[in-house]
């Protein structure tokens, strides 16, 4: 009763100020301030379309807005900056990577979750250490890996070759992580009435979790995607030629080439950016909840 | 547990041997799971790590050389004493700290003595830690050592700022804003923008040239173009025509550019998890708080802040952290012009190992860093740690 009469005169309170379009000045400023934080925030976005329409002499001589916008800028950076190729290389290794991501971390993410095993929380606890590594300290002596200095590979080396650029990143602490935190509250009920059906851990795994699983698996997935699409530092190391170069460093290694020529580089700018904004908007509610939670969590 | 259960009719002999058999199956079982990935793990995460440390024992250009023990850390460093007199006074700086904290908790004459005794540690810090650099300069590598305070004004011009903000358009959005969702959508696109491009962007938006973007906003209030990521004079030279040398003249124009960058990345995601966390701040707190007759400030600072104290720790570790790391847009938004003064240590890292081939230093060199970054954030969680308000 006490919570039904609350909730009254709240409901109360609110009619007596009923919302309508009258400007209220301190929500007003508070309006104010959001539009030009947004505004800030793209304009960037506007600034990098607008360049990469205009003519070279515009972006010298520059205005807002190109005269007549110049789509020929794009088509040229697709083919003469050997864009095109680079957009492919990535989106395969993108998808290499994801795969062999997913395989891994949901096995382990599983096993950290629900089997039980000797030695379960010390090894936890040193996967969870290596995400304080920097990249800096493990960088050279995987480049000499990959060369195969240190170990003998298939192959000789592996320098310029797709598993460079995938195989190490096709396991990481936070994907095991995130999965693990959720199949660890999967009811035991479940499994139970799994095992019961005769089920092994791989077939409850694969026909039960994984189903009830696709939010924590998608973020995962978001998240390796925007890593591997994103990735600079270790691919600008191991290609030194254009055969499995990525866009990241295709775009970098334009920026020296170009030189002078601001429009085409926005136009490969723009080329990069574009899958990932495709992906933003498809995936939008679950890629800013998974990070927002992703991040409470810690 | 539940293994008993299902074979409870079996004779006690039969039970014991198949509970045997079921745990030692999902040992196997557990093990072959995480197989994969620690295989990966093992051998580019933690092999690596042993590796590296080997590495940085040895004169290595390209191939290995002579064993030098600790010579490229010493290389780095210059000179063992300054190092530790520089570390020392770090630790008085922070026992100081420690010590002015227990004098404002404890009473009158306690209090006093406690207090004299962190402003001598003060002080004795204040002496030790330039004397212990200046002697580290004189002799150790100075693109090494310059790299670290480059790498602080950094961290120092982005995190607090890139919090700040983030809480205040969190705190508004919050207000039962209209189209809070569409805002929210737009501040988190610079943190999904891939660096190397954005970065890109940026250089083109802080070029020296006047019809770039920075130049034209200047010129909007009448300032006269700079030169942005081509700067190398300090701001303190730029702003207020002081010409200062070292640590005190401040990060140059070109890092300041740099800086903007980074909290254009970082404040949309940090406004979402901002978001998040006070999502989970119970409302009744607030409607207690108005009843009682708190205006909007008092329910801010008393309520909101102390609630949300242990996201903000988190996201300052993160972004801390992550500061030390930087990498891309640093590399790809430097030129030569700005001489090195926006070389923060990840990028003078690579620079010995990718430009000057001197793979044993620079590992040396990153492990340096590693442990400039435990020490900080063990630092930054007993300091901030314990203002954490944990509900």
């Amino acid at each position: 009763m006490a919570d039904v009469s609350q909730t009254m005169e709240k409901v109360s309170v609110k009619e007596s100020h009923p919302f309508t379009f009258k400007i209220n000045s301190g929500r007003l400023i508070l309006y104010l301030i959001l539009i030009l934080g947004a505004i800030v925030a793209i304009l960037p976005f506007f600034w990098m379309v607008s360049t990469s329409l205009m003519t070279l002499g515009e972006t010298i001589n520059r205005q807002w807005l190109p005269e007549v916008p110049q789509f020929e800028n794009y088509s040229e950076a697709w083919t003469e900056a050997k864009f095109a190729k680079y957009f492919v290389n990535s989106v395969i290794i993108t998808f290499v990577t994801i795969a062999g991501l997913l395989t891994t971390s949901i096995l382990s993410g599983y096993a950290f979750g629900r089997i039980k095993f000797f030695g379960k929380n010390v090894l936890f606890a040193l996967l969870l250490a290596t995400m304080m590594i920097p990249e800096s300290v493990t960088m050279i002596p995987n480049f000499l890996m990959i060369r195969g200095d240190i170990l003998p590979l298939p192959g000789d080396s592996w320098l310029n070759t797709l598993p460079a650029l995938t195989v190490p990143f096709i396991a990481n602490a936070f994907s095991i992580f995130l999965l693990r935190q959720f199949f660890i509250k999967i009811p035991d009920e479940l499994w139970d009435a799994a095992r019961m059906d005769g089920a092994g851990h791989f077939r409850f795994l694969i026909q039960i979790c994984l189903p009830i699983s696709k939010a924590p698996v998608l973020t995962v997935m978001i998240f390796a995607f925007i890593g591997s699409w994103n990735a600079f530092l270790w691919p600008l190391l191991v290609t030194t030629r254009a055969v499995w170069r990525p866009l990241m460093v295709g775009l970098w290694t334009f920026v020296s080439e170009a030189g002078p020529e601001t429009n085409l580089l926005m136009a490969g700018a723009v080329i990069t950016i574009i899958p990932i904004l495709i992906l933003y908007f498809l995936t939008q509610k679950q890629f800013t909840e998974g990070i927002a939670t992703t991040g409470l969590k810690g | 547990m539940t293994a008993t259960s299902l074979s409870q009719p079996q004779s006690e002999k039969h039970r014991r041997k198949r509970i045997r058999w079921i745990d030692v199956k999902e040992q196997l079982t557990g093990y072959l799971f995480i197989s994969p990935s620690f295989l990966i793990i093992t051998i580019f995460g933690f092999f690596p790590i042993g590796y590296a440390i080997y590495m940085s024992t040895f004169r290595w250009r390209v191939v290995k050389g002579d064993f030098i023990g600790l010579g490229n850390y010493e290389k780095a460093l210059g000179d063992w004493i300054g190092a530790l007199t520089f570390v020392i006074g770090m630790a008085l700086l922070f026992f100081a700290y420690l010590v002015w904290n227990s004098g404002m908790k404890s009473h009158s004459t306690r209090s006093m003595v406690l207090k004299l005794l962190a402003a001598f540690l003060l002080i004795a810090a204040g002496l030790a830690i330039p004397l212990g650099w200046n002697r580290m300069m004189t002799s150790g590598d100075p693109r090494f050592l310059n790299s670290l305070p480059i790498t602080l004004f950094y961290a120092l011009g982005t995190v607090p700022a890139e919090l700040a903000l983030a809480m205040g358009l969190a705190y508004i959005l919050f207000q039962k804003i209209r189209g809070q969702e569409t805002f929210r959508m737009f501040y988190f696109l610079p943190y999904i923008t891939p660096v190397v491009a954005a970065a890109v962007v940026f250089r083109s938006i802080f070029s020296p040239r006047d019809s770039s973007l920075a130049n034209v906003f200047l010129s909007w209030f009448g300032i006269p173009a700079q030169k942005w990521l081509f700067e190398a004079r300090p701001m303190t030279e730029i702003l207020f025509g002081i010409k200062l040398e070292g640590f005190f003249a401040g990060p140059s124009l070109a890092l300041v550019s740099i800086i903007f960058f980074g909290i254009w990345t970082y404040v949309g995601y940090n406004t979402v998890i901002f978001l998040a966390g006070l999502g989970s701040i119970p409302g009744d707190l607030y409607e207690a708080a108005e009843i009682d007759g708190g205006g909007k400030w008092h329910l801010f600072r008393h309520i909101t802040l102390p609630l949300l104290s242990p996201v903000t720790f988190y996201l300052a570790l993160i972004a801390f952290i992550g500061t030390f790391k930087a990498f891309n847009h640093i590399y790809v938004m430097r030129v030569p012009s700005a001489l090195g003064t926006v070389n923060t240590a990840s990028v003078t890292i690579f620079d010995t190992f990718y430009k000057a081939n001197q793979f044993g230093y620079a590992t040396s060199q990153a492990i340096l860093l590693f442990i400039i970054i435990l020490a900080l954030t063990l630092v930054q969680n007993k300091v901030f740690g314990e203002k954490v308000f944990y509900g």
